[in-house]
This record gives structure tokens, C-alpha cells and sequence, in this order.
């Protein structure tokens, strides 16, 4: 009994050694086999650009041209709310 | 005159291009009329002409240019029908072997009765290296047939949103438990190998069916060939599934998409004859043979298990405890 509760404290210690090797090595697969050009990030939508326009800072031009993507720094989380 | 006559060319000229600009549409619109275009962007026809769909792209991952091949659909085939055949074949039909063969035999007992006295089996870092192996490999087997069969089996059960939470979950642990698990094979592998050598005393024990059928009983030293072949299965089946596992979890490295379908198929096939066998051993280790399980849950055996199971195994022992008694120090074999 002892030896199997040892055993699965070792699994759990070397699978959580494992979540790390992993974690280190990995990449998600849309940024492994994209570029930065053909990558959405599900944190933007386009609500966050309209209706709440109130609460939300306002995509630049630019970003509206260039289809950017990206969150501004300190935006309420409630801004990326996908659609 | 000249006048007049460039005149005239000029209006001929003007006639013949507003009679060939009015006749382009109307033969545009002809049925027989080719376009090859058109005909290039109908994918279903290209699949069925070159079996494959491949253009160009602009993103660096060349790879995924092409969309569709033969050896995708071949995959798609052995993963959604071959795979989930053979492994309800294999699982089932293994589970329904050994219910009849309880029913028929019973529970292997020990004739002679315990004798009160144990001797060690495995010691504890035997154990431990198993049972670490054993966890690892029912986390394993449950979270991998969670992709050959949730599908079927559980998505109805349990819904979508659960059904999705759950299979994230499982494909973490199946990735992460992988580790332990190779681990354990190795460590296996290392510790019993020199009592896993097929031998001839081997030969005699599966010809008279280890004991198990009929009523002999076979010697055997510590690893009898049925536990042998277990080990094999383990060692070479382990192997199997943790470097295609491996080659699985790290895409494209060394491999390209034909490689990892091969993978695929390799590690999914082996699993599922792997859990096929395990569900046998751990029914010899446990309902399928009396003082069977205590060999790995306490560590020791019974006397008498010893004798009529591994009466050789029992002799070295004994010899190897003897000669400790004569050379004066303790004996830590017997276990009463």
C-alpha cells in the first residue's frame, strides 16, 4: 500500500515535471504554423471596437487599415469579449 | 477618289469589329465552350483526377498548401472505423474470454492451503516502480480511448460541454503522464530483464499450460513465461507507444505529416492490444489466482504459492538465504 502511494505521488510529481519540460518546449500550434500577419487573437472582436466604444478605448485607424489584432495595455477585459 | 476609298475601308473596318464584338459574348455562352479556369476551381474534380488538393500559399508553413491527399482519407478511415473495430475486438473480446474462463476454471487456488509462511517477492522498489507504471498506464489507457471512443461512448452521455472540459483535460494527462510512464518501462525493463531470457523451462511450462489448464503445475523460476511474455509486451509494446507518442506530441520534428499518420496508427493499435493484455494480467494478479495479488500489493507470497508456481524460483532462494545463515548474517527473505 505504502509503495503505491508513493508511486502515485511520483506520478503526479514527474507528470507536473512534465506540464513544465512541456511548457518550455511547446508553442500553440496557431503561433507554431502562423505568421504574425495571418494570426487572430480571440481576445479582440468587434464589439470591443463599437457598441462599447463608451468603455473601450477606441481602435486607431491604422489599427481599423491594418486589421490589427491587438489589445491595448490596461483594457477592461470586458472590451475583448469575443463575438 | 482616294478620299472615298479610305472612306470606304474605314466604314468596312468599323462593320467587321461591331460584328466581332457582338459574336464574342454569344460564343462566351456556348455549351461546348471551354474555360479552363472554371473548370480548374471545381475541387471536387481535381480530387477525383490527382487524389489530392494542393496550390500555393503565402504563410511560411509550406505544409499547409495542400488541403486534401490519399493517405489523409486512408488515416481518416483507419481512425474512425479500423481503430475503434479493433479495439472493441481486442478489449471486449478479451473481457469476454477471461469471464468464460472464470466461470469454467475459477479462481486459481493454492492446493496445498497457506502455510503461514511468506517469502518476499518483489521488494519495495519493485512495487513501486510497477505500481507508478500501472497508474500511469489505466490514466493513459482511459484518457486515450476517450479519443477513439468519446465520441460514441460518452459525448451522448454527458453532452458537449462537459464532453469538451473532460477530452481537454484528458489530452493534458494523457501528455503529461506519458513521462511517468516511459519511466516506469524503462525501469522495468531494467530491473527484470535477467529474469525474463527465454529459457527451456519455459518451453515445458506453456506445454502444459502453466498450470492453469490442468491440473500440473509447471516449474518455473521467479518469472514464469507467461509473466515473460507479459514483460515482453510491456517492454517492446511500451517502447512502441512512447516514441510514437513522442513523436506525436512533437510535430514535424523528423516527421512529416505521412510519418505521424503512420505514428497514429502504430500507437493507436498497440494501445489498444496493450489494454487488451493488461486487462488479463491484472486478472491473473487479482480474482484469477489466490495469493496473487499479495505478491505485489504486500510485497511477500505464500510458501506454498511459491512451491506450486515457482518451485525454482523458490529453490534459488532458499539456496541464496543458506548460504547467507552459513556466512552469519541475517536472512531478510522470509517474511512471516
Amino acid at each position: 500500500m505504502r509503495a503505491f502511494l508513493v508511486a502515485c505521488l511520483a506520478v503526479v510529481v514527474i507528470g507536473a515535471g512534465g506540464y513544465f519540460f512541456l511548457a518550455s518546449m511547446q508553442e500553440p500550434s496557431g503561433v507554431a504554423y502562423a505568421t504574425n500577419g495571418a494570426r487572430i487573437t480571440t481576445n479582440w472582436s468587434w464589439r470591443s471596437v463599437g457598441s462599447r466604444a463608451g468603455e473601450c478605448d477606441a481602435r486607431k485607424s491604422w489599427q481599423w487599415v491594418f486589421v490589427d489584432f491587438g489589445k491595448p495595455e490596461g483594457e477592461s477585459a470586458i472590451c475583448s469579449i469575443s463575438q | 477618289m482616294v478620299m472615298v476609298c479610305a472612306r470606304i475601308r474605314l466604314f468596312v473596318a468599323a462593320i467587321a469589329l461591331l460584328v466581332l464584338a457582338a459574336a464574342a459574348p454569344v460564343a462566351a455562352q456556348q455549351p461546348n465552350s471551354v474555360d479552363p479556369n472554371a473548370e480548374a476551381v471545381k475541387e471536387q474534380q481535381l480530387l477525383q483526377q490527382f487524389r489530392r488538393i494542393q496550390g500555393l500559399g503565402t504563410i511560411p508553413d509550406t505544409k499547409s498548401y495542400l488541403i486534401e491527399q490519399p493517405q489523409g482519407r486512408q488515416w481518416q478511415h483507419y481512425h474512425e472505423v479500423l481503430l475503434p473495430w479493433i479495439g472493441t475486438l481486442a478489449m471486449l473480446g478479451m473481457i469476454a474470454l477471461l469471464v468464460i474462463f472464470f466461470l469454467i476454471r475459477g479462481m486459481v487456488r493454492i492446493k496445498s492451503g497457506r502455510s503461514g509462511i511468506n517469502i518476499v517477492r518483489f521488494n519495495a522498489f519493485e512495487r513501486f516502480v510497477h505500481w507508478m507504471t500501472a497508474t500511469c498506464f489505466v490514466l493513459l489507457a482511459l484518457t486515450g480511448l476517450n479519443i477513439t471512443f468519446g465520441k460514441v461512448a460518452l459525448l451522448p452521455v454527458i453532452g458537449p460541454s462537459a464532453f469538451s472540459a473532460w477530452s481537454l483535460a484528458a489530452k493534458y494527462v494523457h501528455d503529461y503522464l506519458s513521462f511517468p510512464f516511459t519511466l516506469g518501462v524503462i525501469l522495468i525493463f531494467l530491473m527484470w530483464i535477467a529474469g525474463n531470457v527465454p529459457n527451456p523451462v519455459d518451453v515445458e511450462w506453456l506445454k502444459s499450460g502453466g498450470g492453469i489448464i490442468g491440473s500440473s503445475e509447471p516449474p518455473a523460476y521467479r518469472f514464469n513465461a507467461g509473466q515473460k511474455i507479459v514483460y515482453w509486451i510491456v517492454v517492446l509494446g511500451g517502447a512502441a507507444v512512447a516514441i510514437t507518442g513522442y513523436l506525436l506530441m512533437f510535430p514535424f520534428y523528423g516527421t512529416t505529416i505521412a510519418g505521424m499518420q503512420l505514428a497514429q496508427m502504430i500507437h493507436g493499435t498497440v494501445a489498444v492490444l496493450f489494454v487488451a493484455v493488461m486487462i488479463a494480467h491484472a486478472y491473473i494478479g487479482t480474482i484469477g489466482m489466490q495469493g496473487a495479488f499479495e505478491a505485489m500489493g504486500e510485497g511477500t507470497v505464500d510458501l506454498n504459492w511459491a512451491k506450486e508456481h515457482h518451485s525454482l524460483w523458490l529453490e534459488e532462494e532458499r539456496a541464496r538465504t543458506d548460504s547467507k545463515q552459513m556466512q552469519g548474517r541475517p536472512s531478510a527473505t522470509p517474511a512471516e
